[in-house]
């Protein structure tokens, strides 16, 4: 099978959709089928190359508007796409989250030319605001004509099919998913002196809940093991800074700022506990890969969240502060309660021969502990039942284990797989279907729609698809 | 076989790492079961819409009244005196009743100075102002007018937060106004005192309405208003009073009446509100 990946979003930006779309597409390289990938340009990056495990990707060479987006002109790029789809004989056109309207534009060449289209919803919207109310117009149309849709959580299906207007049974759920082997626990990075670590990576921006985490932070002031070590970077940093600086804190609060999402593992393992506050997410990867290198963690119940990992491996809080504190007393306690936590750090000592340290250690961490005694009673009972505090921690490994059953994307890939096989026996859409389905769902569209169907007309008659070149396969690596 | 199948299988949970058994666009009847709809809608009664809407008339008033005062200015039936010292002397009623208890020497010290500012000031470059869009053609100077005070009328701040309003443009436009036909009047002290007039119409009448404006004061206003212009122009008079009981009571009415197609979907994908820290109340939340 011959796949176009379409998103406005990938290597060398990172996120979420990046990551979707890059593992995704390893795996089903992996899996014997061809998989281009189409994206603007992102400064040198420009051009055709070819990445690892011989992926290749257009950089095509359209300028970008606002937010890593090409500016949605909609018929504009559509010769350069129509060669593109047409030279690598694509199959199935796959676009990559609302906000990229590369995708968008693909994904109407692609029902131009009679391909199959399947396209991948990232995000949650609301309804509410104007904003919201235009860019839910434009995807009802796009998405009225595209075969499939695939949504990243339950709640996603349901908010794709209300602003969307898609049919149910044209929407599948399938989840994003975590590289294990890549997110593996390592407890021995942990801190030996009995301080708790609290580890929040994400971007520093107010969706991401940064104004919560502001808030949250300065409730610890007065316990002084726990620790704060915060990833990322964005406009709410100052924010983050100035608390840290009001409160005291400098010593407390670890600011790393931005870093490579390979060298994120590196921070998360030396926590105990992740949060999450999040305002609004679809799947939310960063829980996922907080749980496969074994922390605790702690998130804010909206969107998507609540369905991604079984209540053993998560606490729900809502999304306040008052909340949010309580579950971190209840991770915490859980930690204070469980007996490996000592372990790691013991058994390292010895090997290491350090047996005079070793027992400096020993000696400051029952001293932690003695002081930890008159701080824990002082810690407000979180309200939750008695339950959750004695529900042991799991260990590391084990949480490791267990996101690997859940989560991997080889598994992803074989259902995506799936879809593509039955949109292929799906019949393609005739161009009066077409221009159907854009009437019904927003007729302010076929302005452009028979622009670019006329234009297709124009190439079709200028440079026929009989006579454009295919590109050379390059030959698969054994490996 | 395939009822066999059905019955088997486990049931449906709303999580991502179950449901093996299910294909992958297989919908639950529990789907969208968290659908909220018209959870914060709020439904106005006529007598508040109607209520409500006087802010809009009053600022269209507002601009009725001022362009009243240049009509009388330009067809020289009143001298400018017997407009400028009433205007002063309302204009020091209002202030008192503005400042009301809080009104103190240091605070009457301060704002007289900005009022002798702003009277010198504006003395000294009346002559000026005066004569600085004489040049440009009446038909011209009334159309610019026109439109600037629609954009005055666009831009006021009725009490509502939204990205429309900016009180600097309202102004700004109603003084371009105000400038452009000072320059059609007789002599500079007619310009003076149309920009002092300027400045009591759309610097301060909207400060004190949207201090203590009360629904009823329409009434008065609006017979101001119309008896003033059943001596100037009677077509004015029929647009004007025409106009303003549409806005005041068939509006709402359609306002009213529309109101049952509100449709507003929540759900769990609605982004989670929370109290933004800024730098006001950083310190009270610590």
């Amino acid at each position: 099978m011959r796949i176009c990946m379409v998103s406005d979003f990938f290597y060398p930006s990172i996120g979420g959709v990046e990551e979707h779309v890059y593992n995704l597409s390893q795996m089903l390289l992996r899996q014997g089928h061809k998989v281009v990938v189409l994206t603007h340009a992102y400064g040198d990056c420009s051009g055709v190359r070819y990445i690892t495990g011989g992926m290749k990707v257009y950089y095509l060479p359209i300028k970008v508007c606002y937010n890593q987006c090409i500016l949605p002109t909609a018929v504009c790029n559509v010769p350069m796409l129509r060669a593109v789809l047409l030279r690598e004989r694509i199959d199935v056109v796959h676009g990559h989250s609302a906000f990229s309207a590369l995708a968008h534009e693909a994904l109407m060449v692609g029902s131009l030319l009679g391909l199959k289209t399947v396209f991948t919803d990232h995000s949650l919207f609301g309804f509410a605001d104007l904003s919201a109310a235009l860019t839910n117009n434009l995807l009802e149309v796009n998405l009225s004509m595209v075969n499939h849709a695939i949504c990243v959580s339950h709640i996603g299906k349901e908010n794709t099919v209300l602003r969307a207007r898609v049919a149910k049974h044209r929407v599948s759920v399938i989840p994003n998913a975590v590289d294990t082997a890549l997110f593996t626990p390592d407890p021995q990075q942990r801190p030996s002196n009995g301080t708790i670590n609290i580890v929040v990576a994400s971007r520093l921006v107010y969706r991401k809940g940064i104004d919560l985490l502001a808030g949250i932070i300065p409730r610890f002031k007065n316990i002084p093991y726990v620790h704060f070590i915060i990833v990322g970077d964005g406009p709410k940093r100052d924010l983050l800074e100035e608390i840290r600086e009001k409160t005291n804190m400098q010593d407390r609060v670890e600011m790393v700022g931005a870093v490579e999402h390979a060298q994120v593992r590196d921070h998360l393992v030396r926590g105990h506990i992740f949060v999450n506050t999040s305002l609004t997410e679809a799947y939310c990867m960063a829980i996922v890969e907080a749980a496969a290198c074994g922390l605790q963690v702690v998130s804010t119940s909206v969107g998507g969240i609540p369905e991604v990992l079984p209540k053993s491996l998560i606490l729900l809080a809502e999304p306040e502060i008052d909340a949010i504190y309580t579950g971190i007393l209840v991770a915490i306690e859980r930690h204070l309660r469980c007996s490996f936590k000592v372990n790691p750090p013991a058994t390292a000592g010895t090997v290491n021969g350090h047996v005079p340290t070793e027992a400096n250690g020993r000696g400051k961490r029952r001293r932690n502990k003695a002081n930890k005694a008159t701080p824990t009673p002082q810690l407000p009972q979180p309200v939750l039942d008695q339950k959750s505090h004695t529900k042991p921690v799991l260990c590391p490994y084990r949480c490791n284990e267990l996101v690997e059953t859940l989560y991997n994307w080889e598994d992803v890939a074989l259902r995506t797989v799936k879809v593509y096989d039955r949109v292929l026996q799906e019949r393609s859409f005739t161009t009066s279907e077409l221009v159907y389905a854009v009437w019904q769902h927003g007729s302010w569209f076929l302005v452009f729609f028979v622009v670019a169907h006329f234009m297709m007309r124009l190439l079709e008659a200028w440079r026929p698809r009989s006579r454009v070149e295919p590109a050379q396969d390059m030959p698969r690596s054994p490996s | 076989m395939v009822k066999k199948a059905q019955v088997k299988r486990r049931p449906w949970v709303k999580n991502l790492y179950s449901n093996r058994e299910y294909p992958d666009n297989y919908t639950d009847p529990s789907f969208l079961k968290d659908l909220r709809t018209n959870l914060h809608v709020r439904i106005y009664t006529y007598r508040e819409a109607v209520a409500g809407i006087t802010v809009l008339n009053n600022q269209i008033s507002c601009i009725t009244g001022f362009l009243i005062l240049y009509q009388l200015l330009l067809s020289d039936s009143v001298a400018p005196t017997t407009i400028l010292v009433p205007s002063c002397g309302v204009t020091g009623l209002g202030y008192l009743f503005y400042r009301g208890r809080s009104l103190s020497w240091a605070l009457l010290g301060e704002d007289s100075k900005t009022l002798v500012t702003v009277v010198l000031f504006g003395y000294l470059f009346s002559p000026m102002l005066h004569t600085l869009t004489q040049a440009i053609s009446t038909d011209t100077i009334y159309t610019m007018t026109f439109f600037v005070l629609l954009a005055n009328l666009m831009f006021s701040h009725y009490g509502l937060d939204v990205a429309m309003v900016s009180k600097a443009i309202s102004l700004n436009a109603a003084i371009f106004g105000a400038i452009c036909l000072a320059s059609r009047l007789p002599s500079s002290y007619h310009a003076f005192v149309l920009l002092v007039e300027a400045a009591v119409f759309f610097v301060l009448y909207p400060i004190i309405t949207e201090a203590k404006w009360r629904a009823q004061c329409m009434v008065p206003i609006f017979s101001i208003c119309c008896l003033a212009l059943y001596w100037i122009s009677h077509p004015v008079l029929y647009l004007y009073a025409t106009t303003t009981i549409f806005i005041n009571f068939v509006c709402p009415l359609i306002f009213v009446w529309q109101q049952r197609f509100k449709f507003n979907i929540h759900g769990p994908w609605d982004e989670a509100i929370v109290e933004e820290n800024t730098d006001e109340n950083l310190d009270a939340n610590l």
